[in-house]
C-alpha cells in the first residue's frame, strides 16, 4: 500500500467509486481507496436498486436529474461495457386515498416544473405497466417514466475496473481510525494498527462510519445510521418492469423485480438508529409483504429467499452532506444520503471531483447542501409536504 | 476427463448457473475473497443459500490464491435459511403495524 497519495478516499462504495473515476477524468493520478471491509460491504450492496428524479425539493430533483443523465451516458460508455447499466423502467406510485391521489396532482406539477415528465396515470396504464396488479380500491396513481433500476454489484465492479485499470489503488480491509490534521490542514489518516498514510486531500465516502471519522478532527456531522430491512423472493419469470409504491400504507411498501427475476420487497418499520446490522428482526418479512398482497394476491403462493438489514444514513432534512469541511483544509464529506444514495452516485462523484479540484460544483443547488448548512440553520427545504 | 465431458462447462452453483469458467475469471479480475464473488456472481444466493457450491468455491479460492479458508470471509447465511412461502410468513407473526410514519424512501 501506498505510504503518500494526492487523495486519499475513505470507503469503497459508489460515493467512493465514483468520486475517483471523476478525479481521473480530470487528470489526478494518484489516488488510493481504503475500506475497512468487503467492496459493496456498506449500504451500496444492500440497496433496493431504484434511480429517480420525481423527489419534493429543488435540490433533490436537480441533482438527481443531473445523475439519471450520468446514469445514462454512463451505460452507454466504457463503464457500460464493464458491466453498468441503466434499466429505465420507471416508478408508479399507487394512492388509496382521495386526497393522495390529489397529492399526486400537485407533485406531479411541481414535477413537471422542473423538468421531470412524471404523470398522472388511469387504471388503464396502470393495468399496462403493472399486468399482474389487482387496482381494487386504487385511488389514483402517478408514473415516473425516467426513473428505473440498476444492480448495485454491477455497477461498483464496473467503476473498480475503471478506476484501477487507471492507476488507482483499492485497498479493503484497511479500517481508518483518524484523520489528522497540522495547523488546521489534513495531512493524512491512520489506519487500525498505528500506520501513517500521508495525504493533502482526504475524502470522506465512508456511509455509517464517516460521523466517527469526522469526529476525530472535531467537526460534528449530523447523521444517524437507522436500520433499514429488505428481502427478495426466489426469482420468477418477468411480470412487470416499474417499481411500485404503496403510498398510503404507513412505512410506504415497495416492489421492484431484480434483473434475475426476484422480487424486492421494503418498507419503513419503526427502528432505532445504530442497532447493529446483525439485529434481525423476523417480524419484518411478514410486515413487508402483507400490505403488497392486496394488490398482489399471489404474493401469497411464492417464496422468500433472504432478508437483509442495512443503514440509511441520514440527515435531520433528509439530504446529503456534500463539499469541504471547513474546520479542515483538505477535507472534504459526500455522505448522509439519507436513503437516496445509490442513485445519486453518478453526481456525487462529479461535485466532489469539482469542489477538490476548482472549489466549487457547477450546479449551485448542490452548494447549499455543505456541513455549514446545519451551523447556520439553513436546512433544505421540501416543496411539497408529504402526506 | 474424456473429451465429450471437457466440451460442457462445469456447473459449480447450480441454482444460479455458475461455471468453473466464471469463477476462475472473477478470482483473475480481482474477487480475493467469496463475499466478493457471491455479489459478483451470484453464487451462493440461490435457493440453497450456497450449501452445494460455497464449499467447492472455497477449496478453488483456496487453492488459486494461496489462502487459508478462513481468510476468505465465508458469507453468514441469512434468514430465512430455507425459502419459505410468504403465505407461511404471513400467518407466523401478527403483523399488525399502526401509525408507523415513513418518509418516501426508495
Ligand atoms: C434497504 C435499503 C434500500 C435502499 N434503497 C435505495 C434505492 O433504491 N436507491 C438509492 O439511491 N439508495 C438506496 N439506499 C441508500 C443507498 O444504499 C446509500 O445511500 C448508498 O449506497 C451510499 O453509498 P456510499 O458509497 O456513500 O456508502 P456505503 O455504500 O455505505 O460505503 C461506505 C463504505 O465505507 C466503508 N467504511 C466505513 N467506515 C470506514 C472506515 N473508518 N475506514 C475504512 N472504510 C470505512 C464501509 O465499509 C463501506 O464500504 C438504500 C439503502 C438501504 C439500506
Ligand atoms: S448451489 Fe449455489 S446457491 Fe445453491
Amino acid at each position: 500500500m501506498r505510504e503518500e497519495v494526492e487523495v486519499l478516499i475513505i470507503g469503497a462504495g459508489i460515493s467512493g467509486l465514483a468520486i475517483a473515476y471523476s478525479l481521473q477524468k480530470r487528470g489526478v493520478k494518484d489516488i488510493l481507496i481504503l475500506d475497512e471491509s468487503y467492496i459493496g460491504a456498506g449500504s451500496t450492496g444492500r440497496c433496493a436498486t431504484g434511480i429517480r428524479a420525481s423527489f419534493t425539493s429543488k435540490e433533490h430533483v436537480v441533482l438527481m436529474k443531473h445523475s439519471i443523465d450520468l446514469w445514462k451516458k454512463y451505460a452507454a460508455g466504457e463503464l457500460g461495457r464493464a458491466g453498468l447499466y441503466y434499466d429505465q423502467s420507471g416508478y408508479v406510485w399507487v394512492a388509496t386515498r382521495d386526497e393522495s391521489a390529489e397529492f399526486f396532482e400537485k407533485l406531479a406539477k411541481l414535477h413537471n416544473s422542473l423538468g421531470v415528465n412524471t404523470k398522472i396515470i388511469g387504471i388503464d396504464e396502470l393495468k399496462e405497466l403493472v399486468p399482474p396488479m389487482k387496482v381494487d380500491g386504487v385511488a389514483g396513481a402517478m408514473f415516473d417514466p425516467t426513473a428505473g433500476k440498476s444492480y448495485p454489484f454491477d455497477t461498483i465492479f464496473a467503476f473498480l475496473k475503471l478506476v484501477k485499470g487507471r492507476g488507482a489503488e483499492v485497498v479493503t480491509r484497511v479500517k481508518v481510525t483518524k484523520i489528522l490534521t497540522s495547523s488546521g490542514k489534513v495531512t493524512g489518516v491512520e489506519v487500525k494498527g498505528g500506520k501513517i498514510i500521508k495525504a493533502p486531500t482526504v475524502v470522506v465516502a465512508a456511509g455509517s462510519g464517516s460521523r466517527e471519522l469526522l469526529g476525530s478532527v472535531g467537526a460534528k456531522l449530523p447523521i444517524e445510521n437507522i436500520p433499514r430491512h429488505a428481502l427478495i423472493t426466489e426469482p420468477y419469470k418477468e411480470a412487470f418492469k416499474p417499481l411500485v409504491i404503496d403510498w398510503d400504507t404507513p412505512g410506504v411498501p415497495y416492489i421492484v423485480q431484480s434483473k434475475e427475476g426476484g422480487f424486492f420487497m421494503g418498507r419503513d418499520v419503526e427502528e432505532k438508529p445504530e442497532l447493529p446490522l446483525t439485529s434481525q428482526r423476523i417480524d419484518f418479512m411478514p410486515k413487508a409483504v402483507k400490505p403488497l398482497t392486496k394488490f398482489f394476491p399471489w404474493l401469497r403462493n411464492i417464496r422468500v429467499l433472504r432478508y437483509w438489514v442495512g443503514y440509511y444514513v441520514t440527515t435531520p432534512d433528509h439530504h446529503p452532506v456534500y463539499g469541504p469541511v471547513k474546520e479542515v483544509e483538505g477535507l472534504y464529506i459526500a455522505a448522509g444520503y439519507s436513503g437516496h444514495g445509490y442513485m445519486m452516485g453518478p453526481i456525487t462523484g462529479e461535485l466532489l471531483a469539482e469542489w477538490i479540484l476548482n472549489g466549487k460544483p457547477h450546479i449551485p443547488e448542490a452548494e447549499r447542501l455543505t456541513l455549514n448548512r446545519f451551523e447556520k440553520g439553513a436546512l433544505i427545504k421540501e416543496l411539497a409536504v408529504v402526506g | 476427463m474424456g473429451e465429450e465431458v471437457r466440451k460442457h462447462p462445469i456447473i459449480i452453483c447450480r441454482c444460479r448457473d455458475v461455471t468453473l469458467d466464471d469463477v476462475l475469471k472473477a478470482i483473475d479480475e480481482g474477487c480475493e475473497d467469496l463475499e466478493c464473488i457471491k455479489r459478483r456472481l451470484g453464487l451462493g444466493m440461490g435457493p440453497c443459500q450456497g450449501r452445494t457450491c460455497i464449499p467447492l468455491v472455497i477449496g478453488i479460492m483456496a487453492r488459486r490464491l494461496g489462502k487459508k479458508p478462513d481468510e476468505l470471509l465465508i458469507p453468514k447465511p441469512r434468514a430465512p435459511v430455507t425459502p419459505i412461502p410468504v403465505s407461511l410468513l404471513l400467518k407466523s407473526v401478527d403483523v399488525k403495524v399502526e401509525g408507523e410514519g415513513g418518509d418516501e424512501n426508495a
